[in-house]
């Protein structure tokens, strides 16, 4: 069924571009709270400019996803609903609360000290919400989900807590939102005003560091605890080329945004979060839930074939759509500066 | 509390939010678009003014639609989670071009709110038409869901399990058409007389007459035609639930005994022990006569079903009335505003400005009066029986505690919204 290659792929192409586009998004916001007084309204004003056009757009890619799982994987959509409910629940609070900040404090129309209190709304949910993301695919993958046919005979603690509330998903939930930060940074190398490159270059440094620390400990702590998910990482050929490749291009990474060259910074950012996302696809695809005695595949009880193919074919008129919609508008407002030369 | 009572409670109240914004985010673009053309066409400052505050409140009110629209298709599942797993793949089709339309909105917003200077006049104002017209297709699209929970249809469902699924004739189920074109409709009358009143009292008021009056008749002009529209509309959706849902037009109606030449009921108390209904004004044969275009027509009883399949007979009837009574009330004076066009005299009146500030959130109540009908009067069913609610819930317990911190963060939200739309109002009052 060659539509459902149609289906994973824009699975995993949204997973993708929801990272990079809707990562560097919340990044903004945990840039801006690690920022000293004077370099947050420098960045208030940045994010806006360069977000505030598209910012809603690189939020859709969650619902795009969380749709194609719902349609074609719905045995896997529905661990995650019930076992996870609460961290999903956090995170939808944190995208209201952060969304709805983003626009009163950008679309008030006076300007007074209500905008204390969206800044600080919006910087926190900018934290919070990424690393509740992160949570949850931790969960999906820590090992700690029990699959019974029987949820009431767990307790709630084995059912609902003890899936994403342990060390190894808040690791991964921190070094998704360090991530965020990263790719942000490095975003707005490009995009600040002259002259303020400098301060986004040093925190594109700092957050690359801070990734890479997190990206290690989680690791390390993975390899220690005997996580089925690093094991396979280890066992997987493929993936350790993968993952020595991006260890290698940190160095091309880190010296671009030395730099501050604003195409191939951005690159290699989104490269490193390409063949980091290849490399756990790789070890792990179709089984993309880790639980307490075995993983569940993705493919398993998928969707009939009918629904698989009208599903492909309005993914496939849908991006036929939206793709050039959204390059025209990245290109309007020069996100895209491979073209600006 | 219980768990399904709170998760009910839950879903209808972040829905009930949610349609509020939905509805404004999708039919304040035209608004705002009409009133650009007119500042492209005449150059008179004022429409521009205009644009730009509408646009402001496009902006607001697409945003908290678009975050509260998130949160429900996660909470779909979070809260549903065994109506997902059968329903998600069959009613996935409208969902995914759902997704489809609002990305096309989003990035058509992108280049309205910020296209100011940058873009072609014309590209500009053409992006504003497609917010409008994406905005609309997405409301149908997730309607059309909607109705496939009320008419299941595009599988076969043999030993508890769904075979033979057909996503498109889901998505084509026999409700989508008259559902889509009552909410569509409902959604123009409603913002319309909104926004129309929020412009009226600034006139009542003596704030900026011109432009407010300006304001007024456009948005007007959409509420009032949707609401002399909608009667019709109501009619077909009717006919059709009479055929489709017949326990559900027993609720509406309060119609306890199945009888030949039924008579339509106006208003009334409902005792559901006794099954009676008084201080009503009864219309005989009525009932018949609009649900099957026959005076003598035989209409069922609520007593021919099984008690089990019943919804809350008080809430349906009871929203119905509060629903068909505003409604004729905006179709009267969507027919004033019309006249009012040529009596100009009457622009002048205090009391016209004051009727249309009093009919302000009319509209809304109507329809969420009318969601209560469509979705209490499909219980007990989740799909229509096919799987009841009750065995579609979460085995998590403890919802009334996101229950709770909804109401919580919803309540603050729509007061920070409203604060937010008074101070707009403040300024665009003061400026030049």
């Amino acid at each position: 069924m060659p539509m459902l290659y149609v289906v994973l792929f824009f699975l995993i192409f949204s997973l993708y571009l929801y990272v990079v586009l809707g990562g560097a998004d919340y990044g903004a916001g945990i840039v801006e709270l690690f920022s000293s007084e004077e370099n947050q309204q420098i960045t208030k004003k940045t994010i806006y400019r360069v977000m505030g056009p598209v910012w809603e757009a690189n939020h859709i890619w969650i619902i795009i996803l969380i749709v194609i799982l719902w349609i074609a994987f719905p045995a896997y959509y529905n661990i995650m609903v019930v076992h996870l409910h609460i961290p999903l629940t956090i995170v939808l609070l944190g995208v209201t609360l952060r969304g709805v900040a983003f626009v009163f404090r950008h679309y008030d129309a006076v300007i007074d000290n209500s905008q204390k209190v969206y800044d600080t709304m919006f910087k926190i949910s900018s934290l919070i919400t990424p690393i509740f993301l992160g949570m949850v695919f931790g969960g999906l993958i820590s090992g700690n989900i029990v699959i019974t046919g029987d949820v009431a005979s767990l307790s709630f603690y084995e059912a609902f807590l003890q899936p994403w509330f342990n060390i190894f998903s808040l690791l991964i939930g921190m070094f998704f939102a360090a991530l965020c930060a990263f790719l942000s940074s490095v975003l707005l190398i490009g995009e600040a005003e002259p002259g303020n490159e400098k301060v986004y270059i040093k925190k594109s440094r700092i957050a690359a560091m801070v990734v890479v620390i997190i990206g290690l400990l989680t690791f390390l702590y993975g390899f220690i605890t005997g996580k089925a998910f690093v094991m396979g990482f280890i066992e997987n050929g493929f993936a350790v080329v993968l993952v020595i490749l991006s260890a290698v291009l940190l160095y091309p990474l880190w010296m671009t945004i030395k730099k501050g060259n604003k195409v191939w910074s951005r690159f290699y950012a989104g490269l490193q979060v390409f063949l980091i996302l290849l490399a756990a696809l790789v070890s792990h695809f179709p089984n993309v839930v880790i639980t307490t005695d075995a993983s569940v595949s993705l493919l398993q009880d998928i969707a009939p074939d009918s629904v698989i193919q009208a599903l492909g074919v309005a993914l496939i008129i849908g991006g036929l759509i939206i793709l050039p919609g959204l390059f025209h508008l990245l290109k309007s407002f020069k996100m895209i500066k491979i073209l600006e030369r | 509390m219980e768990n399904l009572d709170a998760a009910r409670l839950q879903m209808a109240f972040t829905l009930i939010f949610h349609i509020v914004f939905a509805c404004i985010g999708m039919v304040m673009p035209f608004f705002m678009v009409v009133s650009h053309y007119k500042w492209l066409k005449t150059r008179d400052q004022m429409y521009l003014t205009l644009t730009k505050a509408w646009q402001k409140g496009v902006a607001i009110f697409f945003v908290t639609g678009a975050v509260s629209g998130t949160a429900l298709s996660f909470e779909l599942g979070l809260l549903w989670p065994e109506f997902m797993k059968h329903a998600g793949p069959i009613i996935g089709m409208p969902f995914s071009l759902e997704g489809a339309a609002f990305f096309v909105e989003a990035i058509a917003l992108g280049f309205y709110l910020y296209g100011w200077g940058k873009l072609p006049e014309r590209f500009h104002w053409f992006t504003g038409i497609i917010i409008g017209l994406s905005g609309v297709a997405s409301g149908i699209l997730v309607v059309a869901a909607n109705g496939w929970m009320n008419a299941p249809s595009g599988f076969d469902y043999i030993d508890g399990q769904f075979t033979n699924i057909d996503p498109i004739q889901a998505m084509l189920n026999p409700a989508w058409f008259t559902q889509a074109l009552h909410m569509t409709l409902a959604a123009f009358t409603a913002t319309g007389f909104a926004v129309a009143g929020i412009h009226a009292y600034q006139v009542y008021k003596k704030r900026k007459v011109e432009l407010h009056k300006k304001a007024f008749k456009i948005a007007l002009a959409f509420g009032a035609v949707a609401a002399i529209l909608q009667p019709i509309s109501g009619d077909i959706s009717a006919k059709d639930i009479a055929k489709r849902q017949p326990v559900k037009l027993a609720a509406m109606e309060a119609h306890y005994n199945t009888e030949k030449g039924a008579p339509l009921y106006i208003g009334g108390i409902v005792d559901a022990e006794t099954q009676e209904v008084s201080h009503k004004i009864a219309l005989p044969g009525m009932l018949s006569f609009l649900a099957f275009g026959d005076f003598d027509a035989e209409v069922k009883g609520l007593n021919d079903f099984p008690e089990d399949e019943r919804p809350n007979v008080p809430m349906v009837h009871y929203a119905f009335q509060i629903m068909v009574g505003i409604g004729s009330i905006l179709l009267l004076a969507g027919i004033l505003y019309f006249v009012s066009l040529k009596k100009r005299k009457w622009l002048n009146s205090n009391k016209y400005w004051l009727l249309f500030i009093l009919l302000a959130p009319m509209g809304f109540i109507a329809l969420e009066a009318g969601w209560i009908v469509t979705e209490v009067g499909r219980q007990p069913w989740i799909i229509h029986k096919i799987m009841r609610t009750k065995d579609a819930v979460t085995p998590m317990p403890g919802i009334v505690v996101s229950f709770y911190t909804y109401i919580v963060v919803y309540a603050t939200l729509s007061v920070a919204v409203t604060w937010l739309m008074l101070r707009q109002i403040r300024v665009l009052n003061h400026s030049n």
